[in-house]
């Protein structure tokens, strides 16, 4: 792999403390935030208020309702393009150089039943505790969080208020990244462009699996909503670029948050591989929990397509959410397996086992159960509500944010026992 | 820490074949095996023995006397075993590891993949695979000690594999040296170099079809959804998600399920298209116009519903065996169950 301008560069920052003060700023590894000055900054008219508080691993603290997690970032080259066309200008996310803080997320939530948007159980909690045995299960319980909290404006449409969420918390991250500017990184990541080697290597596709069904449970890829997505490559740099932003607040445990295609695990690892194990050939971003069997099948059958067109070998399918996203990825499998091409797909298990499966399916890898039950905990307070929801009673799986996810990003594992 | 141990009458000492048909007896302390646990750490209070005979025999009085010295004495953990090759052994001491997990007490056996003991366990006890013969019974007994022993104290066992025991038909969460990623990519690579590995199979509760109903033009059909529709208003709040019940309601006399009388309240899907024709819910206008053409005999009274999201597999069984009960005793030949 050779390196040029046209690269992506990850440039890293370690933040090993937070601390609050009157400015935002850093000091080497400390953090300094200002949470009245990041608030500020919303001005936003969908949001009647929003708050920024700071938690670090091991507080006693249930984060709940939560919508997104950001990882902090900013465009060394123009800091106006971070988060192209979600909250910057229009720009390839593929290239140039990001700042990246490491041990740092920016969580957003919101009340969206208080509000009046959605009913009872719409949206099922959505945790993320600071202690305790739920700690274990998402990864966002060993960052120190930057959280901010979105109160909608009375009678604001709900696709206005949840952009403008979207929009503060980009840009308190953005503003969090920013304190690294002109600074030397601990670390630096480099992604070229892909292209043929001519090498004998095993070609391994990533199908990335998204969805987007309307407000509150959408994709957005430069900030436009990915409803009408078909099976479309896209420069895997993209991804680790900020193009991709969630804005889907379902299934806690088994979607994709907004990190989780910034510090994508399958991407970095293909990258990691190419030339070495494997030649990666590309990544096809494709739609999950279509409503017909029509659209799966054409989904499933656009995806094979474009593998087989890059000459493809192998292909690692992730899986957006449960339930009806499942058979997206099933069928996709067995489109690509009949198109001689030997497909990996990543599920999340329930009590039931598979929730689909077709016999084609002969590699999978579990991402875990989202069934199985938490031993309970008592947080001393809650942060995204008034008083923390589930106290002191287990907790399922699927309600802990990432903890199940998908994407090849975690770490959990169902065994037998 | 409480400690019991259960044995067969050849452990126990009372004596081999002739003593089979010995009834329950309880000791203090350890017996036979049971000095073999306290050599590797685990202090046996009280040891409880039966005659495999008996208790094959006599399953029921006998299981009634050996647990109720188990609720007497609540044990922190109990060891059945080993019982290596020997069926009937084993059989006891699956019945009794079954009957004790389902009060609560951890138990650990000993015995070989095959024996019915395995099975009679229902995957209540740790059990760890042996060989056939009782030579085993050296190396087999430090390690259903230790498990023991870990169990008592109300630790948590990993997993099958990484613990040594066999796995109980359950799975539990653990986490993972790598990523998911870095494992798919390792299946992937594997499985082009031509060894297929997986991390999960399918369970294999795949349901036969039934034969075709042999007189459709004379049988009774059913409607069942568990696409949540109900009466506007969902007058009997049935649950939008993880439902833990199932809901009737009549169509005797009912043409059509009209947009202004019947909505979806299902949490899993978009409803909007079919809150504006709930026949695409629960298909009643098609049903009346094959039942106007003769094509069946006659429709059920009511149809059935529930909201079938997130609903784990046991309460979605337990519904449609419910449900088949009903139909089966009002003569319902055949159903149409539609889902989303």
């Amino acid at each position: 792999m050779s390196s040029t301008h046209a690269d992506l560069a990850i440039a890293t920052f370690a933040i090993g403390e937070i601390v609050e003060g009157t400015q935002t700023g850093r000091d080497g590894a400390t953090l300094i935030v200002s949470p009245p000055q990041l608030a500020v900054g919303a001005g936003e008219p969908a949001l009647a208020e929003a708050t920024v508080e700071v938690v670090r691993p091991g507080d006693r603290v249930r984060i709940q309702n939560v919508c997104d997690v950001v990882v902090p970032d900013v465009r060394a080259d123009d800091p106006t393009d971070t988060f192209p066309g979600a909250l910057g200008t229009l720009t390839p996310a593929a290239s140039g150089t990001l700042h990246r803080l490491e041990g740092v997320a920016v969580l957003s939530t919101c009340d969206w039943e208080r509000a009046g948007y959605v009913g009872p159980e719409e949206l099922p909690d959505s945790l993320v505790d600071m202690d305790g045995p739920g700690a274990a299960l998402s990864p966002w319980s060993a960052t120190a969080n930057v959280v901010v909290r979105g109160v909608p404006a009375e009678g604001a449409p709900v696709a206005d208020v949840d952009r403008a969420l979207r929009r503060t918390t980009l840009r308190v991250a953005r503003t969090l990244a920013e304190m690294t500017l002109g600074a030397t990184p601990d670390g630096e990541h480099r992604f070229p462009s892909l292209g043929v080697d001519g090498s004998d290597l095993p070609t391994v596709v990533a199908v990335l699996q998204v969805a987007s069904e309307g407000p509150l449970t959408d994709t957005f890829l430069h900030g436009w909503a990915l409803g009408d997505l078909v099976p479309t490559l896209l420069d895997p740099r993209e991804v680790l670029g900020g193009a991709l932003v969630n804005a889907a607040y379902d299934w806690p445990s088994v979607r994709n948050v907004t990190a989780t295609y910034q510090t994508n695990a399958l991407v970095r690892e293909l990258f990691g591989a190419d030339g070495e194990r494997l030649r990666f050939a590309g990544l096809i971003l494709a739609p999950g929990y279509l409503d017909t069997a029509f659209e799966k099948q054409r989904a499933a059958m656009l995806t094979a397509g474009i593998a087989r067109s890059l000459g493809a070998d192998a292909a690692v399918c992730t899986t957006f959410s449960s339930g009806n996203s499942h058979t997206d990825t099933m069928l996709t499998v067995r489109a690509l397996e009949r198109a001689g091409i030997a497909a990996v797909p990543i599920v999340a298990e329930t009590n039931g086992g598979l929730t689909d499966h077709v016999p084609e399916a002969v590699s999978i890898v579990s991402a875990g159960n989202e069934d199985e039950l938490v031993a309970g905990w008592e947080p001393e307070r809650a942060i995204g509500g008034d008083v923390p929801v589930r106290s002191g009673e287990p907790v399922p799986t699927w309600a802990y944010l990432s903890a199940t996810v998908q994407t090849g990003d975690g770490w959990l594992q169902g065994v037998p026992a | 820490m409480t400690v019991v141990h259960y044995v067969n009458q050849f452990f126990a000492g009372l004596g081999a074949e002739e003593a089979a048909g010995h009834e329950p007896v309880r000791f203090d302390g350890p017996k036979g095996p049971g000095n073999g646990l306290a050599g590797a750490g685990l202090t046996v209070d009280v040891t409880l023995a039966c005659g495999d005979d008996h208790f094959g025999e006599h399953e029921a009085t006998a299981l009634a006397t050996l647990l109720g010295w188990l609720d007497e004495l609540a044990p922190d953990v109990l060891v059945v075993g080993p019982s290596f090759g020997s069926g009937r052994y084993g059989y006891a001491c699956g019945v009794l590891a079954r009957e004790a997990g389902r009060r609560g007490i951890p138990v650990v056996g000993a015995m070989t993949p095959d024996n019915p003991g395995v099975l009679a366990a229902e995957g209540a006890a740790f059990i760890v695979p042996t060989g056939s013969s009782v030579a085993g019974m050296r190396t087999v007994l430090p390690v259903v000690a230790a498990l023991a022993a870990r169990l008592a104290v109300g630790e948590e066992l990993g997993s099958a594999e990484d613990e040594g025991y066999l796995p109980r038909g359950l799975r539990r969460n653990v986490r993972a040296e790598r990523q998911g990623a870095s494992r798919a990519i390792d299946l992937a690579l594997a499985r082009l170099a031509g060894r297929t590995a997986t991390e999960v199979e399918p369970t294999g509760d795949a349901v036969e079809p039934p034969p075709a109903v042999p007189d459709l033009e004379h049988a009774v059909l059913a409607l069942v959804t568990e696409a949540g529709c109900v009466p506007q208003g969902n007058p009997d709040h049935l649950p939008t998600r993880h439902a833990n019940v199932w809901l009737r309601y009549p169509i005797d006399g009912v043409a059509s399920l009209g947009a202004d009388a019947y909505e979806s309240v299902h949490a899993g899907f978009d409803t909007t298209d079919a809150n504006a024709d709930p026949n695409r819910l629960v298909p009643l206008d098609a049903a009346r116009a094959l039942q106007a053409a003769g094509r069946f005999g006659s429709l059920h009274e009511e149809f059935f519903t529930t909201s079938g999201v997130d609903t784990p597999v046991a309460t979605a069984a337990k519904f449609g065996q419910e449900m088949a009960e009903e139909f089966r005793e009002a003569g319902v030949q055949a159903v149409i169950l539609t889902g989303t």
